[in-house]
This record gives C-alpha cells, structure tokens and sequence, in this order.
C-alpha cells in the first residue's frame, strides 16, 4: 500500500514534469498583468503570481528543475560516499583514520554554511548547486558504507578470497561493492528529498539558481513577498510540490529499506 | 490429573516459492510422553527444524501448515497448528513449551545481563519464581548471574538458554540443535541436563544432526529425511541395529563406526522424485521403490519396502 | 613443508591465545590439531594459511618465509595453502552461485580460461551436481554449501589444506563424505592436511598423528 502510493506520486510527479511543459498551451514565463495575483479558479488552479503567470504550470517547471537537482545531487553524494566509505574500510588504519577525520570535519560544519560558501565560489546554476549539495550530503553514505565494509571485511568468505589469490580490489569489486550496493541505492533515495529541500533553501535565499529558472525554492522566496498582500496561494502551491514528492520518496526509501533488511534476514535463514 | 503427552499426527508444511513449492515437512507424525527424550535426527536441510517451529507457529508467512499437533496436560487440551498466534503466545509458548534454541550465544540480548533476563522472562509470563531457583533449574551457576552473555562459555550461555526455556515451568522443552559448535564435554553435559529435566516429569524434543549426542540422552530416535519420519525406534534398538538403509547409512558414517559416506546427496525438497525420497541414493532400491512405503510397525515404525533387509 | 615457528597471536596484544607454538605440516602427512573451543587453534590455523598477522614468529611456504600476511601475502605462497571453514553460510559471499563460489580463485588469479575444465572434475570430487552449481546459497543446504567450499579450496591444486572444523555443522554422512574426498585429493596429489577440531574421535580416524594444542601452548609457555 505505502509502496504503491509512494510509486503513484512519484511516477505522476516525473511524468508531469516531463509531459506536461511539452504539451502545455500556456507559457510559464508568460507575464500578464491584467492578471496580477489572482485567487485560485478553474483557469488558473492555484492562482497567479506578482507578475501574473500561472503558479501550477510554474510548479511543475519548478519541479522539473528540483527533480533534476534533487537526483543528480543525491546521485553524485551517494557516489562521492560509497568511494569514500569503501576507501576507508577497505584499506583501514591510517587511511580510514583520515577518511574519518575529513567525514567528522565535514559534519561539523553546517551544511547549508558550507553550501552558501560553495555557491557563492561560483556562479548560481544548476552545477553549482548541485556540485553544493553533493559535497555536504556525501557523508552520511560513507559511514554507511564504511561500517558495512568493515563488517564484510571480518566474513570468512573475504578470508577465502584472499587464500585463493584475490587482490584487495578484487574483493573490493567482487565482494564489497556488490554487497554495499542495497544499501548505498537506499541511501541515494534518502537523499533525494534531502537534495531537494537543501536546494529549495539555497533558492529561497537567493543563492541557489538564478531567477529565470524557476524552482521551488525561487518560488517560494518571490510567494513570500505576496504573502504581505495577501496572495497566500502563490506560497502554498510550491511548498505541497515540495512536500508531497519528497514524503513519497522518503516513503518508497522506507519500503526499500525493509526490504534490504528482509532479504539480509532471509539469507542467512536456512532450514 | 491429566497426563501430559503431545500427539502429532499427518504434519505437513509447505513453502511457497516464485516458482512452485517446498516440501520441508510431510506427513510427520511423533508421539512424545512424559519423562521422555525424543531426539529428531536428519542431515541439515531435511526438514526437522521446520517441524519444530511449526510446532510453536513460528514459521515465515509463506508457509502453509496441515495436519494435526495436540498437546495434553493439566492445563488443557491446545491443537498447536490450527492455534491463533494470540492463544500462542499467551498461553503456549514459554508456558507449556520451552524453546532452546541454536546457538544460544546469539539468541541472548547482547547488552543485558542473565540475571536481567531470566527475571524479565519470569515477570512477562507470570511465574512464581525466583531468578536463583529458575537458573538452579538449569544448573546455572549463580555467581555468573550478574555476567553478560559475551562474558559466558558457549556451554553457560546455553545453560542461561535452557533456564530461559524452563522459566515458565514449561512442559515440553524444544531444542534446535542445541549443541552445535560445542565441545564434545559440553555436548554431555548439556543433553545429560534434558535427561535431568525428562526425569523430572517434563519431554524433551531434540533437533538434532549429532547422533552421539542423541544415543547419550534419548529414549527415542526418530529419523528425517527429506521431510518424511522414515524411522522412530527405541534408541536402544536403534542404536541397535537401525531398519531403515538410510538410518542405517547414517550411523555407519559417524567416524566411531565405519566412517563410511552415504552415496549421492539428498534430493532438493522442492523436486522430490515420485516413491520413496531415499530410492536414488539406496543400493536396497527395487520397482517396489517407485512407490511410496506406507511407515508400519507398532513401537518400532519404519517406512521402507525392505525394511531390515 | 609449511612450517610455523614461534607463533604468538591473537587479538589483543596483552593475552594472545597462541604463544609461542611451533608448528610443522610435511607434504602427504594428514596431521590433527586438537582442542577445545576458543583455545587458539583456530588462531594458528589463520596464522599458517597466511590470514593472520601474528605478533611475532614467522610462516615459510616450501622453505619462502612469507613477508606478509593478508593481502601482504604474496599471491604465489597463498595460493599453496587452501583453506575450509566451520561454518559454510558465512564461508561463502551470498550473491554467488555456487559455481561461481568454486571458480573464484582461478578468476581471481587471471586463469579464467582454466573454469570450463577445473569446475566440471570438483563437481564430481565434491558430489555437487550440475543443478545445484547453479543455484545460490540460500537454496541449498549447508552441507551442500560446505561441499562447494571443498571445491573452492581445491581448484588451485594447493599442497597444503588447512581444515578448521569444517565437519562440526554437519551430519555424520556428510561429514564422512567430506573428510572422504580430503583423503582422496592428499591420496592423489601428495598435500598435506592440517585437520582442525574438538573431536578426538574424527581426529583419530582421519589423521596420521594428532597434536594437543593446549599441549604446543603449555609447551611453549615452559620453554
């Protein structure tokens, strides 16, 4: 059931973003201000904005750009953690010491200090804001990965390899990655509405993507300023995009983590 | 007062699978009294940890259970395969069945102490009991009371099992291969412990692949294979001169006697070959064999078409 | 020769469980280490099949001291020496078919090409069958897993085995069946066997000469 709700949503979400710019009559970008915030109705479900375009059709552009964010960010973290992780718990000793000490000093920073400080290096686009997510949301796969990693590393089966003439990177590739592989998928798609949120706070405060690309984030930071006059929709309808997905995805990420841990169980049941 | 036995008649459990079913248990039918020890023997994957946690309805979603297990007592008359897990668990499990399980070192909440333990267990089920007598039950010692299980010998924290299994004044004690991975003198001590608790009134059902073990402690053996009893003797006959060829060929390979392999390996219980399930392996095997043996015999039952042969 | 002199090993420095054990395994000589459980054999078992760093002493392989242990080890001495483990279902990665279990070591060691006619000769010197090569450890029993881990540590050909346990998870056939086909690849090839196990009763009837290892280390500990 949660399964297939979260599977519903977030197949709905990617085929909106995908189909609908293509087929819509409508121009995101199309100002009109005779239109100039309007309440919700049947032609423009959730309303206008200050410049009187449509906010659905804006929230699904916007979705399309936080999709691609969230994923290509959750995507580059989970890599840049599993290399990390399985770094330093294959080779252990001084190189798991530094790994660890790099993941340590990472975390303590805050992460959207370190991602302003990453954006503002560079010029706001999508890379950059990806290239900030990535680089503070990679730690939380590496310990992951590195703890399971060292609890492989202890399997008699490693120690078989070894007898039988296996390099360290034959384990790592035959053995380890494989192994780490659910768990390091799952830790993706628990980053993926960590990604977006983290994008739509860079956006918010005008440091994530420039202002003609709409986002939820930007979104939200320009439905802020209507809020004063009291056009509540324009902020509404970005924060549901954000929300409903994102739960969605988080709710997929549980059903995939019990099943990691199910078939984990199952394996060593024998009867 | 009610004697207490447990009865098991036709068992059957199959497991559903993407592509077909699993034979583990069929047909399995064992009588268990008062004061006895019966030990359940089989190679590994044979079925005979199946029926054991049938038996306690504990078996994954995907299995389906038929036939019939009565358990007797003063307590009352329960059928355990057709129990609701609600009428198990509040009534059966600890309280009038005992589970000893497979490496107790694992079974054991890493972080908390027996003594911790045993009293939880003892308060969750309501018992009129102290920790010291529930441990002095199983003849552990009280001075380890206070130790966590990594701090035990594998046979103590199997002892810290069995007292958990007896907390509730269990009658019948289940044992999964309870001595698996221990020294030959812990193995004596610990099946020489289910004679002291058989001795006392209560039954022990042993699961188990250590046929040493078994003829130290069992009044009875029954033998598995591929999910059907082809064999339940008196161990003394048994041990005797066993009439099935497969109990036969099993105990011809323990390294005290012949040492000597049964051929072939055993059939995957999911593609079980019409007749008899040893037939491929036996050098017994006839055009009688195609069919399946029916177990006969009054005390002493065997299902083969040339049994004693 | 696989010869172990003055092993001390263990997991903390301050108590190790093998200290000081000398120890020699001659080609064609089926010899039994003896003792109870978490006594250090199986500590000295890992030690001489090059798994284990100890403290100090040293390995030699055929006369070559190994200047390393693990990964450290060089590939040509580990591959002499085969091991088997007590418990299969940890012994093997649960992703791999049990076929793919057997072939590793030539993979491992770039003789891919040698699979399609090593794989086939264990399958009968393992009593696996072709159906149960393709299946994955958790649809077979353990003592069918066991007996692709006896595959496993023969397709190398090595000269020395190193057996720690490998029969305590199984029945008495199976277990006469493995300890059977050791026999016959010692019989054939002239290896070693270093038997490891609890039981004096297996040791005996397997093995030419059984050793006490509390023995080795009171012995060590004295002189």
């Amino acid at each position: 059931m949660k399964f297939w709700t979260s599977v519903s949503i977030v197949v709905v979400a990617v085929l909106a973003a995908l189909v609908v710019p293509a087929l819509a009559d409508l121009d995101q970008r199309l100002v009109d201000l005779d239109l100039v915030l309007q309440p919700p109705s049947w032609q423009h479900l959730f309303g206008t904005d200050a410049l009187g375009r449509d906010v659905l059709l804006r929230c699904v552009y916007g979705m399309r750009v936080s999709l691609l964010v969230g994923l290509a960010a959750g995507v580059c973290s989970s890599l840049i953690g599993t290399a990390a992780g399985a770094l330093a718990g294959t080779w252990g000793g001084r190189v798991d010491q530094l790994v660890c000490r790099v993941i340590d000093g990472t975390s303590a920073v805050p992460q959207l200090l370190l991602g302003i400080l990453l954006v503002a290096l560079f010029r706001p686009s999508v890379t950059a804001v990806v290239v900030a997510v990535a680089l503070t949301h990679w730690m939380v796969t590496a310990r992951i990965v590195r703890v399971e990693v060292m609890s492989l590393r202890a399997r008699p089966f490693v120690d078989a390899a070894i007898s039988g003439g296996a390099s360290r990177s034959w384990v790592l590739a035959r053995h380890f990655l494989p192994n780490v592989f659910p768990h390091a998928a799952l830790a993706t798609t628990l980053m993926v509405p960590h990604a977006i949120w983290h994008e739509s706070a860079l956006s918010f405060l005008g440091l994530g993507l420039p202002p003609h690309l709409a986002s939820l984030g930007t979104m939200m930071d320009d439905g802020r300023r209507a809020l004063f006059s009291g056009a509540w929709w324009v902020s509404l309808a970005p924060g549901l995009f954000i929300l409903i997905p994102t739960l969605a995805v988080s709710g997929l990420a549980g059903v995939l983590r019990d099943r990691v841990e199910h078939r984990r169980r199952s394996a060593e049941l024998a009867w | 007062m009610v004697k207490s036995s447990l009865r098991v008649r036709g068992m059957s459990v199959r497991f559903k699978v993407p592509n077909g079913s699993v034979a583990a248990a069929s047909d399995v039918s064992l009588d268990l009294g008062e004061g006895e020890v019966l030990a359940l023997v089989g190679e590994s994957g044979c079925g005979k940890s199946v029926v054991a946690s049938g038996l306690l309805g504990l078996l994954p979603g995907n299995a389906r259970v038929s036939g019939a297990a009565v358990l007797r007592g003063p307590e009352g008359e329960v059928e355990l395969l057709g129990a609701s897990q609600q009428e198990l668990s509040t009534k059966v499990r600890g309280r009038r069945i005992g589970l000893v399980p497979q490496s107790a070192a694992t079974h054991l909440h890493p972080v908390r102490t027996i003594r911790a333990q045993l009293a939880e267990t003892i308060s969750e089920l309501g018992a009129e009991l102290d920790v010291a007598r529930a441990a002095a039950r199983a003849h552990f010692p009280a001075d380890h009371l206070d130790r966590y299980p990594h701090q035990l010998s594998g046979g103590l924290a199997q002892r810290a099992a069995i007292a958990l299994a007896l907390a509730g004044s269990a009658w019948l004690v289940l044992a999964d291969e309870p001595t698996t991975g221990l020294d030959r003198a812990l193995v004596h001590e610990i099946v020489d412990e289910f004679r002291r608790i058989a001795d006392q009134g209560h039954a022990v059902l042993m699961v188990t692949h250590d046929l040493a073990a078994a003829e130290r402690v069992a009044d009875r053996v029954a033998v598995m294979y591929a999910g059907r009893i082809v064999e339940d003797s008196p161990a003394k006959a048994f041990y005797g001169g066993p009439a099935h060829p497969y109990a036969r060929g099993l105990l011809n390979a323990l390294p005290e006697r012949e040492f000597r392999p049964i051929p072939g390996v055993p059939p995957q219980l999911s593609e079980l070959p019409a007749g008899c399930a040893f037939q491929p392996r036996c050098v017994l095997a006839t055009d009688l064999c195609t069919q399946l043996p029916e177990p006969t015999g009054e005390d002493h039952i065997v299902a083969c078409h040339h049994a004693h042969a | 020769m696989l010869e172990a002199r003055g092993v001390v090993a263990g997991y903390q420095r301050s108590s190790p469980v093998v200290r000081g054990v000398d120890l020699a395994l001659e080609p064609g000589r089926a010899l039994g280490l003896l003792g109870p459980s978490g006594c250090g054999k199986s500590t000295l078992a890992r030690v001489m099949s090059l798994l284990h760093s100890p403290y100090q002493g040293s390995v030699t392989v055929d006369g070559k001291l190994a200047n390393g242990f693990r990964f450290r080890a060089p590939r040509g001495l580990r591959t002499r020496i085969g091991v088997a483990f007590q418990q299969p279902r940890l012994a093997v990665d649960p992703r791999l078919r049990l076929i793919d279990v057997i072939a590793e070591p030539l993979r491992a060691t770039g003789q891919s090409a040698l699979v399609e006619r090593r794989v086939p000769e264990l399958v009968e010197r393992t009593g696996l069958t072709e159906d149960l090569l393709r299946r994955r450890p958790h649809q077979v029993s353990d003592g069918q897993l066991q007996r692709a881990c006896l595959g496993r540590m023969l397709v190398l050909r090595p000269a020395y085995l190193i057996c720690d346990e490998v029969t305590a998870m199984l029945d008495a056939s199976t277990a006469a069946f493995l300890v059977g086909a050791i026999e016959e690849y010692r019989q054939d090839t002239g290896a070693a066997v270093l038997a490891i196990s609890h039981d004096p009763v297996l040791l005996g009837r397997w093995c030419e000469q059984v050793l006490d290892f509390p023995g080795l280390n009171a012995r060590a500990d004295t002189g």
